[in-house]
C-alpha cells in the first residue's frame, strides 16, 4: 500500500489539500491576466509563476474552474502529425506528459497505451507512411504496421477481410496515450495558487480596454482589471473573446460529440481510431469506453448533442467491435471547437503588443496543455516568440504558410 | 416462496413457470418475472457487490436504474435485473465481485474504506517510478473499475430502425400521461403514447388506487384508433424540434412530434443514514411494484418510513401482502397524512410521529437488514421502506430545454420550459395528487392542441389542491459513515463534505471529483441529496448550486439499437460481373470495387506486368466508369468552364478535348479531367473518382452566385466508361461496326466524336493516361456490357487484355501523371506540379487566379520532380518516404514503382525548389532510416517527347 | 434530427443537406490588397449571433441560404439566392 494511503487511514480527519482555493476580490491590476481558466491557462499560470517567477497573475474563468473543453474533450495524447513543426511541438507535449504527475504531485493517470490508427484504403495507408517517416524523423515511435501486426495490437478487431471496410493496416504509436483531463488542471491550479497565482471563477471577461496597440485593462462582471501582459486561452470562445479586443481570428466554431458506455472490465488496451468510420474508441481506467468522432457539419456555439451523430458513432464503434451491440451507453456530451482553416493552434503575438493567443485548438487542444502553457509562459516572460512556436503564428495565414493537418486529425483529435 | 396469491402480480402467469440460474444455482420464477422478483420471490435479495466497497447490494427501486441490481448475461454485461425478463435456461451472475457473490475476496475493501479518501487515486500510485501508474497501479484499478464483463464473442443480434410521425408525442402512460393523450386524441390529433413499463398505469399499476380509474382510463384509450400505445418502449432522449428516439426491444423508432407533452413522472429519493443501502431496504414503490406487479412479499416485519402519503399506502399494501408492519416512523410532526394515518392506526400499527431511522445494523456480512434504529432504540426487521420524497424526472425536460429551479418555502424541485412545443404533465410538473395529476395532463393537450390549430376551449386554469411543503430530510455525516448518497459510485455525505473542503465547490466539480452522479443510474437517486449537501458545505442555497447537467441518454441504451443494421455502401460499376468472370482481384476504391489486376493473387506480380506489356505492345481495356461525368449545358458553358478552371474553354472548338486543371479559391489543385464540347452550348466534363461529388456541388455553389445560364447533370452512375488503350487500339475499333472513323486524320489526338460503337450509342475521347493511342468510349450504363463484350471480341485477335489499377498506376507513372490527392495535396499549386501550361495567362479571372499569383509573388518553396534510380538499385524508398535537404524534410515521395518498360525504378517527389532543376541529386530517407541519393529526371519517363499517344 | 426548410423542397431533415459556410462578400480580386485578399480566404463569419449562410440540398444540388444564429441554432428563414443581390 503506498505510503500516502497509509496517512490517511490512521489521520483522524480527512486531509484536506485545499487544491482549488475559494475566489478571493479582483484586484486592481495583475502582470498577466490569463482569460481561461482551462487547462491551458492554468498550465501557463503555472509555468509563469513557477519558472519565469511571475507572480502577480490572475486566471479569470466566466463558469467554473476547467468546465469547458477541458472537461468535455476525450483526453488523447498523441504526436503522431504529419508536419515537422506539428511532430516537433507536439512531441514535447507528450514528453512533460511523461513526468507530468510528479511535476504537479498530482496523479493525472497518464496512461500511454499507444494508439492504433486505422486505415480502410489505400490513401489512408499513403498517409499513414507519411506520418511514420515524419514521425521516425523526428524521434518519434511511430510506425505503420500491416494486417498482421494490427491483430497482434488488437486482436478484437474486426478486420473485414475482403469487405468493403477491410483495414488494411494501421499507424501504431506507442507515445500515444490517455490522462485525466480534470486531474490536469487541478493539478496545475494547485500548483499555482500555490504558488500566488489567483483563479477567478464566475468572472466573465467582458470586454477590452485597448489604447494604441496595447490592451490597457480587460472588463469584467466583477470590475475592471487592469494588466501588463494578456493571454486569451479560452477554448470555444476564442474567436468571440479576441474580437472584443478588435482581433478577428480565422477560427469556426463547430460542435464536436463524444459518448460513453456503462463501465466495463478491460478489454481494449490502446485507443483504436478508424479514420473512414470516423469513429474513435478508448476505454477509461474507470472502464468506460470513451467513444467519439469527427466534428459537426455545421457551425454552432452549442454544447447540444444530436442523435444522429451517436447514431453514426454507434455503426462505427459496433463495425470495429460487433460484440459491442449489447453494450449500453451511458451518456454523450458535446464541445465547442475553434477550428483553423489548416488544423493547426494560432500561438504567439496578435496585432496588440501585449495580447497574447492560445488559440485555434479545435479539436486537438488537450493533449498540448503542457507544452502550450510552458511555451506561452515563455513568450509572455520573455516578449518574443519561441522558435517552436514561430511556425504557429497568426501571421501564416497571410502568407500562405499553412501547417495542414486536417489528415492526422480527422479522426483522431 | 415470497409469493403472494393474486390478484397480485399483474405482470405474471403462475400457470407457466421458468428456471433460471443465479450464481450457477437454480431458480424458477414466472414468465412475466424480472430476474430482480423472481430471485426476490425465492428469498435471494443480494443482487451484486458495490463498486468501491464491496458491500451486498439488492433492490432498491425496481425501476431499473441502479448499479444496485446489474447483473451479467452471457453475452450482456450491466444488465438491468429489475426490468430484464427471465427466459427458461438463463444464466445470471453477479458483477463486481472477487470470487462470488456470497464470498467476495474484496469484501475487505470495505474495512479499509478510511485509508481510500475520496480523490484519493490523484494523490498516491504516482511511485516509486515515473511509469509506475502504467505498468503498475492502473493495471490494477482497471481490473478492480468496470462492472460487467464483456463478451467478445457474443452472436450478431438483429437491430433495426423505423419512423414514426405524429401530431402528438405523450411519454409516460402514468396518470397524467393518460389524461394527456386521452384529450388530444379526442380532439383528433394523432397521437403516439409512449411508456417504458409492459403495461399502462404508471403509479396507477402499482400503487394502492382504485382499480377502477385505470380501466376506466383503458377503456376510453381503446376506443381512440387515432391513439397509439406503445408499451414496453422507452423515450430515450429529447433533440431539436421534436426528434425523439423510442426504443422498444431491438427497435429504434426515430420518431417526430409536432407537439410533445412529458408526463415522466417523479423519482422517489432515498433517505440518508448509516448504512442506508442493505439488501432490504428499499423505497416505497420497490415494494408496491413487488406486491402488485409482481406478487413478491418484500419482506416479513417491516418497518416503513414516510414522510408521505405515498408512505402511509405502502405500509396499507404491505399489510394487505401479510407482512407484519412493525412501525411507521414519520419525520414531520403534523398530522399531515389525516385519514391514512386513521386507516393504518385502525389496523394497529404503531405509527411514530417527528422520528426517523437514524441508522440500520445488518446481518453478519451486511447479507440484509436485521434492525433499524428509531428515536435511539433499535427494532429488528427485515425490510425498510423509504417514503421521504420525489424529484421531479427532470431528464427529458432539461434536454428539451428546461430549466431546474428550488422553490425556498416549498422546498420543491422545480422545472420550468420555454413555451414552445414541449410541455409538462403531472409529478414532472409537481402535481401531488391523483386528480390533479389527470387534469394536469388535459391541460397539457390544450394548450398542444391549441398551437396544432384545434379548436379548443381554454379551459380555466385549475388550480391544484395546495402543494403541501416537501419533508427535506437534514443530511448530517454518520460518524462511522458507510451512509450512502451515491449508491452507483459507494460515495458518503462525507465524501461529498471533503470534495468541497479542497475546493470541489461548485456542483459540476464535486460531480467530477468525487464521480458523484456519473454510474449508471446518472444521479437519479444522488442529485437532489447532493445539492443540498453542497449547499449547506458551502453555505449557499440549493438553487444557487442546482444539478447537473443532464445529457442524454434518459437511461442506458445498447449500441446495438442505435447502430441499428448498418450496411456500408459500396457501389459497383455496371461492369463488375464482367471482371469478377475474369477472375479479376478487386479491391474497394473509394465507395467503388475496382478491378486490381487479372488471375491468380499468388501471380500478382506477373499479371501486373504482363497487362503493362500488353498496353505498350499491344491493347488494353480499362474499365474507366468510376470516373467523375458531368454534363454542362446552357448557352454561358463556356464561359462557366472558364471561371471553373484554369485553361480556356470558352475558345474551345466543337469536337475537341481539353484537359481541365481546377483550383479552389487557395489556389490548390483540388481536381483534374477532360472537358469534350459535345456542342456550343454542351459540353462533356470528367472529374476524378473521389473528388466529383465535390465539384459536383462546387460547381452549381459557384453558379448560385455567378447566376450564368448553365445546368450542370452529374452523370456518374449512368454513363459507363471503357478505355481502349495501346499501339493496337485503333486496329481494335475498326474491327467493329461504327458509324465513327477512328482513322488519325479524322480522329486526331484530344478530339472527341459522338456515334455508335457496335450498336451502342458512344462519345469517344482521345485521351488517355498511358501514353499510348488511346481512345475513351463513354456509354449510358445500361448498354455497358455489350459494349464491352463488343470490344473484348473484336481484341481477341489483336491480344487485347484487360487491365487493372495496379497496371494504370505504373502506366501513368511511367508517363509522369499526376494522381490528384496522391501527388497533389491540400497546399499543391500549379507551379509546383510545373503546370504553367495548363493555366491561362490571358484569362481575367478563373477560381484560384488571384492565390496562385500572390503564391507566386511570395516563392515557392518546393517542386514535384521525377526520380529515377539506377537499375538493379538495392534500397528503394518507398512512397511518402522524406526528401532531406541538410538533414531536414523538404518533401517526399509521392508515388514509387518498379517500370517495366525501362526496367527501373522510378518515382514522382517533392524536392526543394533549388533542387528542381534535371540532373540535381537530391536526398531520400529510405523506410529502413538508410538515405539513398537519386537524381532528378524529367516527369515523363517514358516516350518523353510524347510521341506514341499521336500516331 | 434538426428541420430546415429547403425553399424549393420544403421542410426536410437537415442530414439532406449541406452547409456552405457564411456568406461572404464580394471582392474584386484584382482590386484587392494581398492581406485582404487572404483575409477573405481564411476568415469566415463566426460571430454568435445570426449569420446569413449557403446551405445545399443534396438530392437536388440546390444552393440557398439561411439565416441562423449560431448559438440557438433557430433558423430564422431560409430563401433563393437570387435574394442575395437585394441583400448586397
Amino acid at each position: 500500500m503506498p505510503l500516502r494511503l497509509l496517512k490517511y487511514g490512521l489521520s483522524r480527519d480527512y486531509p484536506v489539500s485545499g487544491d482549488i482555493p475559494a475566489t478571493p476580490e479582483l484586484k486592481p491590476a495583475y502582470d498577466v491576466v490569463i482569460i481561461g481558466g482551462g487547462g491551458h491557462g492554468l498550465s501557463c499560470a503555472h509555468h509563469l509563476a513557477k519558472y519565469h517567477g511571475i507572480k502577480s497573475v490572475a486566471v479569470l474563468e466566466k463558469g467554473y474552474l476547467a468546465g469547458g473543453n477541458t472537461a468535455r474533450n476525450t483526453t488523447t495524447i498523441r504526436s503522431n502529425y504529419i508536419t515537422p513543426e506539428g511532430v516537433a511541438f507536439y512531441k514535447e507535449g507528450v514528453e512533460l506528459f511523461e513526468r507530468l504527475s510528479q511535476e504537479l504531485d498530482f496523479n493525472v493517470m497518464f496512461s500511454q497505451r499507444g494508439q492504433l490508427t486505422l486505415a480502410h484504403t489505400e490513401a489512408t495507408m499513403r498517409s499513414f507512411h507519411m506520418r511514420a517517416e515524419i514521425g521516425k524523423h523526428m524521434g518519434t515511435r511511430t510506425e505503420v504496421v500491416d494486417q498482421k501486426g494490427v491483430e497482434e495490437l488488437c486482436p478484437l478487431l474486426n478486420m473485414d477481410y475482403g469487405g468493403p471496410l477491410e483495414i488494411l493496416g494501421g499507424l501504431w504509436h506507442a507515445d500515444g496515450g490517455t490522462a485525466r483531463h480534470d486531474a490536469v488542471a487541478w493539478g496545475y491550479a494547485a500548483q499555482a495558487s500555490r504558488r500566488g497565482v489567483e483563479i477567478h471563477q464566475r468572472t466573465e471577461v467582458q470586454g477590452f480596454e485597448v489604447v494604441g496597440d496595447r490592451v490597457q485593462a480587460v472588463k469584467t462582471n466583477r470590475g475592471r482589471v487592469a494588466c501588463g501582459q494578456v493571454l486569451i486561452a479560452t477554448g470555444g470562445m476564442n474567436y468571440d473573446v479576441a474580437l472584443m479586443a478588435g482581433v478577428e481570428l480565422p477560427i469556426r466554431c463547430y460542435p464536436l460529440q463524444a459518448m460513453v458506455t456503462q463501465p466495463l472490465k478491460p478489454w481494449l488496451d490502446t485507443l483504436v481510431s478508424s479514420v473512414s468510420l470516423h469513429t474513435y474508441l478508448v476505454q477509461s481506467s474507470r472502464g468506460e469506453v470513451v467513444i467519439g468522432g469527427g466534428s459537426d457539419p455545421y457551425q454552432l456555439y452549442s454544447t447540444r448533442s444530436t442523435l444522429d451523430m451517436k447514431e453514426h458513432l454507434a455503426e462505427g464503434a459496433v463495425h470495429l467491435f460487433p460484440f459491442l451491440q449489447g453494450v449500453r451507453l451511458l451518456r454523450q456530451w458535446a464541445g465547442i471547437t475553434d477550428m483553423t482553416p489548416d488544423y493547426s493552434p494560432i500561438m504567439g503575438a496578435s496585432p496588440l503588443a501585449n495580447l497574447w493567443l492560445d488559440c485555434g485548438w479545435g479539436t486537438w487542444g488537450f493533449k498540448a496543455t503542457p507544452v502550450a502553457g510552458k511555451r506561452m509562459a515563455q513568450t509572455i516572460a520573455d516578449g518574443r516568440v519561441p522558435d517552436i512556436l514561430k511556425p504557429f503564428a497568426l501571421e501564416r495565414f497571410e502568407t500562405f504558410q499553412l501547417l495542414n493537418e486536417m489528415g492526422a486529425t480527422a479522426a483522431s483529435h | 416462496m415470497n409469493r403472494l396469491p393474486a390478484p397480485f402480480g399483474s405482470r405474471i402467469d403462475r400457470s407457466r413457470p421458468v428456471h433460471f440460474t443465479f450464481e450457477g444455482k437454480p431458480f424458477e420464477g414466472y414468465e412475466g418475472d424480472s430476474i430482480a422478483s423472481a430471485l426476490a420471490g425465492s428469498g435471494q435479495w443480494v443482487l451484486s457487490r458495490s463498486f468501491k466497497y464491496h458491500r451486498p447490494r439488492g433492490i432498491l427501486s425496481m425501476t431499473g436504474a441502479d448499479a444496485n441490481a446489474l447483473v451479467q448475461l452471457p453475452s450482456e454485461p450491466n444488465a438491468a435485473a429489475e426490468r430484464t425478463p427471465i427466459v427458461e435456461g438463463l444464466r445470471v451472475s453477479a458483477q463486481n465481485v472477487n470470487g462470488s457473490l456470497e464470498r467476495d475476496r474484496d469484501a475487505i475493501m470495505d474495512r479499509f474504506g478510511r485509508f481510500l479518501p475520496v480523490g484519493f487515486y490523484y494523490r498516491t500510485f504516482m511511485g516509486p517510478r515515473r511509469d509506475s501508474w502504467l505498468k503498475f497501479w492502473e493495471p490494477i484499478i482497471r481490473r478492480k473499475a468496470g462492472l460487467g464483463v464483456i463478451d467478445t464473442k457474443a452472436p450478431h443480434r438483429h437491430f433495426d430502425k423505423t419512423h414514426l410521425h405524429c401530431d402528438v408525442l405523450v411519454v409516460g402512460a402514468g396518470p397524467a400521461g393518460l389524461g394527456a393523450a386521452i384529450a388530444a386524441a379526442e380532439a383528433g390529433a394523432g397521437v403516439v403514447l409512449c411508456d417504458e413499463n409492459p403495461e399502462i398505469g404508471g403509479a396507477l399499476s402499482y400503487g394502492r388506487y382504485d382499480p377502477g380509474i385505470l380501466s376506466g382510463l383503458a377503456s376510453r384509450l381503446e376506443a381512440l384508433p387515432n391513439l397509439n400505445v406503445l408499451t414496453g418502449t422507452v423515450c430515450n432522449g429529447w433533440y431539436e424540434d421534436n426528434w425523439l428516439p423510442l426504443i422498444q426491444g431491438n427497435r429504434l423508432y426515430r420518431t417526430r412530434a409536432r407537439e410533445v407533452i412529458l408526463a415522466t413522472g417523479a423519482i422517489e429519493q432515498p433517505a440518508v443514514f448509516h448504512n442506508n443501502d442493505l439488501p432490504g431496504i428499499m423505497l416505497g414503490g420497490a415494494a408496491q411494484r413487488l406486491i402488485r406487479h409482481y406478487g413478491v412479499r418484500p419482506g416479513q416485519g417491516a418497518v416503513v418510513l414516510a414522510a408521505n402519503d405515498d408512505g402511509y399506502r405502502t405500509a396499507l399494501d404491505l399489510l394487505d401482502a401479510g407482512v407484519s408492519v412493525i412501525e411507521l416512523a414519520d419525520p414531520r410532526s403534523g398530522d399531515e397524512a389525516g385519514p391514512l394515518h386513521a386507516e393504518l392506526r385502525g389496523k394497529g400499527v404503531a405509527i411514530r410521529k417527528g422520528a426517523t431511522v437514524e441508522a440500520a445494523e445488518g446481518t453478519p456480512g451486511n447479507r440484509h437488514l436485521a434492525s433499524v434504529r428509531i428515536g435511539g432504540s433499535w427494532i429488528a426487521c427485515d425490510l425498510l421502506t423509504v417514503s421521504i420524497g420525489n424529484a421531479p424526472a427532470w431528464q427529458l425536460p432539461c434536454q428539451a430545454g428546461g430549466k431546474v429551479g428550488y422553490e425556498a418555502g416549498t422546498q420543491m424541485m422545480t422545472i420550468t420550459l420555454p413555451k414552445g412545443s414541449v410541455h409538462l404533465a403531472g409529478a414532472v410538473a409537481g402535481t401531488d395528487e391523483l386528480e390533479d395529476a389527470i387534469a394536469s395532463g388535459q391541460r397539457a393537450a390544450t394548450a398542444a392542441l391549441s398551437r396544432l390549430g384545434h379548436a379548443v376551449a381554454v379551459e380555466p386554469l385549475v388550480t391544484p389542491k395546495s402543494v403541501r411543503p416537501r419533508y427535506v430530510q437534514p443530511i448530517v455525516a454518520d460518524p462511522k459513515g458507510r451512509d450512502f448518497v451515491d449508491f452507483d459510485e459507494d460515495l458518503q455525505v462525507k465524501d461529498l463534505q471533503n470534495a468541497t473542503k479542497d475546493g470541489y465547490r461548485e456542483i459540476e466539480l464535486v460531480k467530477r471529483f468525487t464521480t458523484v452522479g456519473m454510474g449508471p443510474s446518472q444521479g437519479r437517486h444522488s442529485a437532489l441529496a447532493t445539492a443540498r449537501i453542497v449547499a449547506e458545505a458551502t453555505g449557499r442555497s440549493v438553487g444557487e448550486i442546482g444539478i447537473t447537467t443532464a445529457r442524454p441518454p434518459v437511461g442506458p441504451e445498447t449500441l446495438g439499437v442505435l447502430a441499428g443494421h448498418h450496411e456500408v455502401l459500396e457501389r459497383r460499376t455496371a461492369l463488375h460481373t464482367r471482371h469478377i468472370a475474369l477472375k479479376a482481384e478487386m479491391k474497394p476504391v473509394g465507395s467503388w470495387w475496382r478491378p486490381y489486376f487479372y488471375g491468380d493473387a499468388s501471380g500478382a506480380e506477373e499479371a501486373v506486368r504482363e497487362e503493362i506489356l500488353a498496353v505498350r505492345e499491344g491493347v488494353g481495356l480499362l474499365d474507366v466508369s468510376t470516373l467523375g461525368k458531368l454534363e454542362i449545358r446552357g448557352p454561358d458553358a463556356g464561359e462557366f468552364l472558364d471561371r471553373l478552371y484554369t485553361m480556356a474553354h470558352a475558345n474551345q472548338p466543337v469536337g475537341r478535348v481539353r484537359y481541365c486543371l481546377m483550383l479552389n479559391e487557395m489556389g490548390s489543385v483540388v481536381d483534374d479531367g477532360v472537358a469534350y464540347r459535345l456542342a456550343q452550348d454542351q459540353f462533356y466534363v470528367t472529374a476524378t473518382t473521389g473528388a466529383v461529388a465535390r465539384v459536383y456541388a462546387d460547381m452549381l455553389f459557384w453558379n448560385a452566385e455567378w447566376r450564368l445560364k448553365v445546368d450542370v447533370l452529374n452523370l456518374t452512375g449512368a454513363f459507363s466508361g471503357l478505355n481502349v488503350t495501346g499501339p493496337k487500339a485503333r486496329q481494335v475499333l475498326e474491327t467493329l461496326d461504327s458509324d465513327i472513323d477512328f482513322s488519325h486524320d479524322a480522329f486526331p489526338y484530344l478530339s472527341g466524336r459522338d456515334g455508335t460503337v457496335a450498336g451502342v450509342p458512344v462519345r469517344v475521347m482521345r485521351i488517355g493516361f498511358t501514353g499510348e493511342l488511346s481512345y475513351e468510349l463513354h456509354c449510358p450504363s445500361s448498354l455497358a456490357l455489350s459494349l464491352w463484350d463488343a470490344v473484348m471480341a473484336a481484341g481477341r485477335p489483336h491480344g487485347l487484355r484487360p487491365y487493372g489499377l495496379e497496371a494504370s498506376r505504373i502506366l501513368r507513372l511511367e508517363k509522369g501523371h499526376i494522381l490528384i490527392g496522391q501527388d497533389t495535396d491540400a497546399i499543391t499549386t500549379p507551379d509546383e506540379l510545373g503546370f504553367g501550361w495548363a493555366v491561362s495567362k490571358k484569362k481575367p479571372f478563373f477560381v484560384g487566379k488571384r492565390s496562385i499569383e500572390m503564391r507566386a509573388r511570395l516563392g515557392q518553396t518546393r517542386k514535384l520532380v521525377g526520380l529515377q534510380f539506377p537499375a538493379g538499385a538495392r534500397n528503394i524508398p518507398g512512397e511518402s518516404c522524406l526528401v532531406l535537404r541538410g538533414g531536414a524534410p523538404v518533401g517526399q515521395i509521392t508515388s514509387v514503382g518498379y517500370s517495366p518498360s525501362l526496367g527501373r525504378h522510378i518515382a514522382l517527389a517533392y524536392v526543394h525548389v533549388d533542387d528542381r532543376a534535371e540532373g540535381s541529386r537530391v536526398t531520400v530517407k529510405c523506410r529502413n532510416g538508410e538515405l539513398v541519393e537519386v537524381p532528378v529526371v524529367a516527369h515523363a519517363f517514358f516516350d518523353p517527347s510524347n510521341a506514341r499517344q499521336e500516331i | 434530427m434538426k428541420l430546415l426548410t429547403c425553399p424549393m423542397n420544403g421542410p426536410r431533415n437537415i442530414d439532406e443537406f449541406q452547409s456552405f459556410g457564411p456568406v461572404r462578400a464580394k471582392l474584386d480580386p484584382d482590386g484587392t490588397a494581398d492581406t485582404d485578399w487572404s483575409r477573405h480566404l481564411f476568415r469566415a463569419e463566426n460571430r454568435k449571433g445570426i449569420v446569413v449562410e449557403w446551405w445545399r440540398h443534396v438530392p437536388s444540388n440546390y444552393f440557398f441560404l439561411a439565416e441562423r444564429d449560431l448559438v440557438s441554432n433557430e433558423i430564422i428563414r431560409t430563401f433563393d439566392a437570387s435574394e442575395l443581390r437585394d441583400l448586397a
